[in-house]
Parts: structure tokens; C-alpha cells; sequence
């Protein structure tokens, strides 16, 4: 790996990991277990390691954001997990924060596609 | 799936003994359902280099389980700029405080084993002693910050109350243009200063450190230096004493990047003491005979030239010092003026 490629590697990985914990939170409004999480955000294009994934569902439950409970499903025995309350109300606030963020560099993107366009 | 079991157990041992069995189970679970998925795909069970494949890419079993433990740092964000900082200060005092003492202790205590050379030597050793010390301090302060918060409100204020108007002033060029000096060259100053004085020290009474092979030459000539030599001798060893502590002092104030044009004056007044000293001395007599009585008549006309000489010579130097103290006090007061015009 060249050094501008392990520099890019650094920063996707800085990138994502604030945004792998919005997704979950946001993908856990409805109940899953780990597998069925990874799943799920896999087919929505956000592919996450499963030895990231499921050390971060613990974290988030241990930090409140998430409840979670042992049931067994299709004979198995499986950790069911789900925004709590606690969790619904920062989610809101993270989302806000993200969407202004999103506007932010959208708007940046836009200037910067104007200023180059002006210059041709 | 014996694989897949031992790979459980062996993550299983690095993880934390209350949470082991919750977190295996979880784990076990959430595999063997994407077992179940790849199989049902494939529509057949996994081949063994399948499945090591498959646990290949899910990671090392210490690296997965070290992703359930809390992130750990021997020294964390909060304090480990405040162990730079003591850890900087520690190793430069310890630097001259051993100075200070292998200069003072060496020279008195006359043991054959005791060398001066051979006790600097030692220098690296202490250094890395207190560097290991103030490191084993601030990993103990760290786990106590992570496991008892509450216990060291003063280090988590230092972060939070800070003083704005307690800020160095902008570090400014030299009138020549050149950078301030740098902490390294502070304590290299004063490292070196503290040696000097030591060698110093040690001169009278071992001149070869001066003179090198011509004190034995010296030893065989009929003179010696008059007891003046010796008043001046201890000017300057105090004088060297008294710029190392204004240096030490301004060094653990901080105030080390550009040294006061004012201290650096007085510090060049001082320097004329000896100068003036040695040319008050009566009859301008700096050499004189080992045996008066008997070499008088031999060596008398010699010895006035060579008096003669060190007095003219002593005089030419106090004026070239006092011009450049004059010179360096008005570029001073010009830039003092200059300023204040501003």
C-alpha cells in the first residue's frame, strides 16, 4: 500500500466510523440482532466487519443508547437489540447534526463547482 | 463445527471473565446464523478451507476480542500533554542537578574510582531513570482518572482553566533576524554552564587542565602568578555561578526563548570586574619570581617586561569590553527609544 493509499485509508476510516454508528442507530428503531443489523445495512450499501459491528452494539448499550434482550428465535437463542428512549432522543439530535452537515458540504461542493465553472 | 468452536474458545480466552460467556454466546449465535446463510447459498456445508477462509476474514481471535474491551491508553489525550511537559522539565533538571552535584561531589570526595569523566558518563542512564519514574507516575494518575474520575479534580481543571492573559507573549525574531532560542539550547546552556564551573573548580588544583602539557614546562621556569590571579580566578568562577542561576531561574519561569537585553548587559558589566580587579593590583605585579632573593638579578628585567606586558595586554581588553558594553547599552536605548516613538 503506497502512502497516499494507507493516507485515504486513515481518513474513509475516520469518515465512517461517526457514520456506522448513526446507521445503526438509526437501522436499530426496529428491532435486530447482530446478523440480521449487518445484513441489513449490507443491502443498504453499508457494509460493516462483524468484529466492528457487534463490540459497537455493546458499546452503544452500555452508553444507554440501545436495550437489548436474549429470546430465541428459529430455535436459537439470539440478543435482540433496539433504540431505547435514551437513544431516540440523541438519535434525533444526531440526525439534525448530520443533516446540517450534509447541507454544509453540499453547499461548499456547490461553491467550489461555481468557482470552477466561473474560471473555465 | 469444530472450527468454529476452537475459534470461539480462543477468542473467549481474551476477554473479560464477567462478560466471557454473555459475549460468546452472542457471538455464536450471530455466526452460526451466517453459517446457516452461506450454506444455504451454496447448498452445501462450508469445506474447511472455506470456513478458515470465512474466520480468516472475521479477524484474529485477539484482535476481535480486544474490540469488546474499552479503548486503553497507558497515558491518555487528557493527560499526556501534561506528561510531556513534566517529563521535559524532569529530564533537565535531572540533566543539571546531577551536573551540579558530579561538580561538587567529585572534586571533593578524592577517591581513585571517582572519576569527574566517568561520573558524566552516567548522565544517559539517569535520564532514562527519571524518564521511566515520571512515565510510572502518570500511567498510575491515569488508571486512577479512569477508574476514580472524581479523585483527581485538579488535573481534569488544569484542561479547563486556563488562563488566557497568562499566555507567552508572540514569539518574536532577533533584531538580526535569527529564531529566540530553543528549549534544547536553554538547557544545553545551562547543562554546559554547570560543567564549566566544574572544570573551573577543578583548575587550581589541577593546572594541566588549563595549561595541558605546558605546565610542566611552566613548572621548570622561575615564576608563578601573583595571589591577584587568584582574586580574579574566584570573580569569575562567581560570576559564572551567578549567570547560571539568573539562567536556571528564567529557565523554570519559561522566560528562556530571548533573554532580557538588560541581564545581558549586566552580565557583560560583571565581566569587567576581574579586568578592573586585576588592574588596580599594585606595581602591576601579575608574575612574579619563585625565588626572589637569588633570581632577582637573573630574571628581574624579564619579569618587569612580562608585568608590563600583561598590564598592557589587560588594558587593551577592559577597552575593548567597555566599548562593546557602551555600544551594546545605546543600541539599547536607541530600540528602547525607537519603541516608545511607536
Amino acid at each position: 500500500m503506497t502512502v497516499a493509499e494507507n493516507l485515504f485509508e486513515n481518513l474513509k476510516l475516520e469518515l465512517r466510523r461517526g457514520c456506522l454508528t448513526l446507521a445503526a442507530l438509526v437501522a436499530l428503531r426496529s428491532e435486530h440482532y447482530g446478523y440480521t443489523l449487518r445484513k441489513d445495512l449490507a443491502e443498504r450499501g453499508l457494509e460493516i466487519e462483524e468484529s466492528t459491528l457487534y463490540p459497537l452494539l455493546r458499546r452503544l448499550e452500555t452508553q444507554g443508547l440501545l436495550v437489548s434482550e436474549w429470546r430465541e428465535e428459529e430455535k436459537r437463542n439470539k440478543r435482540f437489540y433496539r433504540l431505547s428512549p435514551d437513544g431516540e432522543q440523541t438519535l434525533a439530535q444526531l440526525l439534525a447534526e448530520w443533516q446540517r452537515i450534509n447541507a454544509s458540504i453540499n453547499g461548499i461542493l456547490g461553491d467550489g463547482i461555481l468557482d470552477r465553472s466561473e474560471r473555465e | 463445527m469444530e472450527l468454529l468452536d476452537r475459534y470461539l474458545q480462543a477468542v473467549k480466552k481474551y476477554l473479560p471473565l464477567a462478560r466471557q460467556e454473555d459475549i460468546i454466546a452472542e457471538l455464536r449465535a450471530n455466526m452460526e446464523a451466517q453459517l446457516e446463510d452461506k450454506e444455504a447459498e451454496l447448498g452445501r456445508p462450508l469445506l474447511q478451507g472455506e470456513t478458515e477462509d470465512w474466520l480468516r476474514k472475521m479477524g484474529s481471535p485477539m484482535v476481535v476480542a480486544a474490540r469488546y474491551q474499552p479503548q486503553r491508553y497507558l497515558i491518555g489525550p487528557t493527560l499526556f500533554p501534561v506528561y510531556w511537559w513534566v517529563l521535559r522539565m524532569a529530564m533537565a533538571w535531572a540533566a543539571i542537578a546531577f551536573v551540579v552535584a558530579a561538580g561538587i561531589v567529585v572534586p571533593l570526595v578524592q577517591h581513585e574510582k571517582l572519576s569527574l569523566l566517568g561520573t558524566l558518563l552516567q548522565i544517559p542512564w539517569v535520564l532514562f531513570m527519571t524518564a521511566a519514574w515520571v512515565t510510572a507516575v502518570f500511567v498510575a494518575l491515569e488508571l486512577i482518572a479512569a477508574r476514580y474520575p472524581e479523585k483527581l479534580p485538579p488535573l481534569a481543571g488544569r484542561a479547563g482553566g486556563w488562563n488566557p492573559g497568562a499566555l507567552p507573549p508572540v514569539e518574536r525574531r532577533t533584531a538580526d533576524g535569527h529564531k529566540p532560542r530553543s528549549y534544547a539550547q536553554a538547557v544545553a546552556e545551562i547543562v554546559f554552564g554547570f560543567l564549566v564551573v566544574g572544570w573551573l573548580l577543578l583548575v587550581p588544583q589541577n593546572p594541566y587542565l588549563l595549561l595541558g602539557p605546558a605546565e610542566a614546562v611552566l613548572q621548570q621556569m622561575p615564576y608563578r602568578l601573583a595571589g591577584v590571579w587568584m582574586v580574579a580566578y574566584w570573580w569569575v568562577i562567581w560570576l559564572n555561578v551567578f549567570q547560571l542561576g539568573w539562567k536556571s531561574v528564567d529557565f523554570w519561569r519559561g522566560a528562556w526563548q530571548e533573554p532580557a537585553r538588560a541581564q545581558h548587559l549586566l552580565f557583560k558589566a560583571f565581566g569587567l570586574v576581574p579586568l578592573v580587579v586585576m588592574l588596580q593590583v599594585r606595581d602591576q605585579l601579575y608574575v612574579t619570581l619563585k625565588n626572589p632573593a637569588e633570581q632577582f638579578a637573573q630574571y628581574g628585567q624579564t619579569l618587569a617586561t612580562i608585568n608590563n606586558s600583561v598590564h598592557l595586554g589587560l588594558m587593551v581588553v577592559t577597552a575593548i569590553a567597555t566599548i562593546q558594553l557602551v555600544w551594546d547599552a545605546g543600541q539599547w536605548a536607541y530600540a528602547a527609544y525607537a519603541q516608545r516613538a511607536v
